[in-house]
């Protein structure tokens, strides 16, 4: 008997028979590369700090207190005395100058390299920097997340996944295999889309998480367990959910646009194009946007540095934020609408593969 | 009440500024119904339409009272073979019969009984476990009927399904398709083979240039076929001689001799008087070497009828 808990179970089946091909298809290979490529940078980041960590660690690490001790003007002599034999020691003399040697050393108190260049036998700089800044790395990840991952990482993944669902197969000739069940089109769609939604959900928000963990893997852990204990699974979760957004948002845009249209750079431009001027766009327009909603989820906002040219900053600078409520329930609405245009379009799509 | 009938009124349909088919009115009962035409002639458009994967741009269709706009209800009692040879990428046979089973609402144990069922049906048991994308082509053409059959379907719409088949699947095959015919279900088939039609068939449907050109059973058709010249290639070292005996006789309407003069094309109105003829000249000591028939394809008959006979 045909009613709706048994369209909702043909969804669900039309989903697990189309989980496969959207996890398992060598054009989709490009889209785990875009979700974990910041992971890779990150981890590689994280590899160094904990080559550095425990080469510095394996020399005699002087205290805190010796380091703060030493001051410029110092000698060589009496630095040493100071702090003890550092962990690098260099000298060199430029060529084209007629200065004396050049020393330079660093020591590592456990948390902080010091490093100290000494011209003439006198200390003349020291500077000091945490050999890992959690601060700093997490305005890195804000960066990423918000600069790469919602805009660009999600926005194509997305496109890879959902145009592929019906041009895809519509260019594999194998989309008459759907279109000839006892299935209406409007569930066809939703078994395609839940397909293609929980790839995307498990790949990018999977991808940001990782990375997420990644950038915590280095860092000092009383550092991170005070991060856990202040709301960092918090930060966590919005991050997750703002992946998740991005992916349930952008899908419906491109699901729609594979039905609609056979090239797929065109509406990708015109999407990326519309995101990107989100910011400076009118309020109401800024509503219609996945951006918007997504960015207004994150818990940190994305790092813009003074030196950023105008023409990106216009660009990159968010809208003004809405609540999260506001975000998500407006997201839910901006899918339900596009999802609803794209439910149109597919009853009344055609096989005509010869004009593919 | 349902009537066991699809109709099709007025239907036509384009791609853009190509003709699919056009103000085609037909009545289709029960039993095999053969279209038959020219390769381009509208014959998938017309399957594709009464299965709904392509929609009309004017007219209205009925399947058995369902629209094939309502393929929920529609493909309950419908099964399609189509001529498209992909099958969803890494699919085995079994996966792409049983796929589509689920999605009637079938349980897992009664997808695969009915899956294998039907691979029984079309004798492809032993691959069924073997991606279809090494499938040969003939294989290729049975599991697609596999899965068009799986669901014991009421109208059966296949293109072109005896394309690639042995002779020994191809006889299986037909009687599968009689058998479905004598339970009182539609089996509406394409070809473009006219030896297909003859044998097959209840009625036939001409089509061609998206129009339909004529209708019936079987018999009517083949009234028209004895009065349709065949046309004969025969390669032969006196083909001079042989030809101006040949044009001697009431039956032959018209001889091409080939360039290399050891060969000719013969068109008669009577297949066995020829084939008397030609037994007379070879017994009198001409050397006949070959003889083929030259328009098995349905194209010579569609210019026949179209043109009003030669």
């Amino acid at each position: 008997m045909i009613n709706n808990s048994f369209r909702l179970r043909q969804v669900w089946m039309i989903a697990r028979l189309q989980l496969r091909r959207v996890f398992f298809a060598r054009r989709s290979l490009w889209v785990y590369l875009l979700a974990f490529f910041p992971a890779i940078i990150f981890i590689g980041h994280g590899i160094e700090v904990k080559i550095k960590r425990e080469r510095w660690g394996g020399h005699a690490v002087t205290t805190p207190a010796k380091l703060d001790s030493v001051r410029e003007g110092d000698t060589e002599e009496e630095v040493i005395a100071k702090a003890g034999t550092p962990i690098t020691d260099q000298r060199f003399r430029r060529r084209d100058e007629e200065e004396p040697e050049r020393r330079y050393m660093r020591y590592y108190d456990g948390t902080r390299q010091v490093n100290l260049w000494f011209r003439s036998g006198l200390l003349v700089q020291k500077s000091t920097s945490n050999l890992i800044d959690f601060e700093e790395d997490r305005q890195v990840y804000a960066g990423v997340f918000q600069y790469f991952y919602l805009r660009l990482a999600i926005f194509f993944g997305c496109l890879g996944i959902f145009m592929n669902l019906f041009r895809g197969e519509m260019m594999d000739k194998t989309l008459h295999f759907w279109m000839l069940t006892p299935v209406r089109r409007e569930v066809l769609l939703a078994g395609k889309y839940l397909a293609g939604l929980i790839a995307a959900v498990v790949i990018f928000t999977g991808g940001a998480l990782f990375c997420f963990a990644a950038m915590l893997w280095p860092q000092e852990t009383a550092e991170v367990q005070a991060f856990w204990r202040d709301g960092g699974a918090s930060h966590a979760f919005w991050y997750a959910a703002a992946a998740a957004l991005a992916s349930l948002g952008y899908g419906s845009v491109f699901l729609a646009a594979g039905l609609l249209v056979r090239n797929p750079i065109i509406p990708a431009a015109v999407l990326l194009l519309w995101e990107g001027i989100n910011g400076f766009l009118p309020a109401v327009l800024q509503k219609l946007s996945v951006l918007y909603y997504v960015q207004s989820l994150c818990p940190v906002p994305a790092p813009m540095d003074s030196d950023t040219p105008a023409l990106a900053r216009m660009l990159l600078a968010p809208a003004e934020p809405a609540p999260a409520a506001t975000a998500v329930l407006g997201l839910l609405a901006v899918t339900a609408l596009v999802l609803w245009f794209a439910s149109r379009a597919v009853t009344r799509l055609e096989i005509n593969y010869s004009t593919d | 009440m349902i009537t066991p009938e699809i109709r099709l009124d007025e239907v036509s349909k384009f791609y853009g500024e190509v003709l699919g088919v056009n103000r085609v009115t037909l009545r289709i009962p029960p039993g095999i119904t053969s279209l038959v035409g020219p390769n381009g002639s509208g014959k998938t458009t017309l399957m594709n339409l009464i299965t709904g994967l392509v929609h009309p741009d004017r007219g209205t269709i009925e399947v058995r009272g369902i629209s094939p706009r309502n393929p929920e209800q529609l493909m309950r009692f419908t099964g399609y073979a189509t001529q498209y040879d992909a099958a969803p990428r890494g699919a085995t046979g079994y996966e792409f019969v049983s796929a589509g089973l689920l999605l009637y609402g079938c349980s897992s144990e009664e997808a695969r009984r009915m899956a294998w069922k039907a691979l029984e049906r079309v004798s492809l048991t032993d691959a069924a476990n073997r991606k279809v994308a090494a499938y040969s082509k003939g294989m290729r053409q049975r599991v697609r009927l596999a899965q068009a059959i799986a669901h014991d379907p009421e109208v059966l719409v296949l293109d072109e399904p005896l394309n690639g088949l042995d002779p020994l699947v191809r006889a299986e095959t037909i009687a599968l398709f009689r058998e479905f015919a004598n339970r009182g279900r539609h089996v509406v088939l394409s070809s473009h083979v006219l030896q297909e039609v003859d044998v097959i068939s209840d009625q036939v449907i001409l089509i061609a240039n998206g129009m339909i050109i004529a209708e019936g059973q079987i018999r009517g058709v083949r009234d028209e076929m004895h009065e349709h010249p065949s046309q004969f290639l025969i390669r032969c070292r006196d083909a001079s001689r042989i030809a101006s005996i040949l044009f001697e006789m009431d039956h032959v309407t018209e001889i091409k001799l080939h360039e290399d003069r050891l060969g000719m094309l013969v068109w008669t109105r009577s297949r066995q008087e020829f084939s008397r003829a030609l037994t007379r000249i070879a017994g009198n000591g001409s050397p006949i070497d070959s003889v083929m028939a030259a328009d098995e394809n349905v194209d010579a008959l569609y210019e026949y009828l179209i043109g009003g006979g030669r």
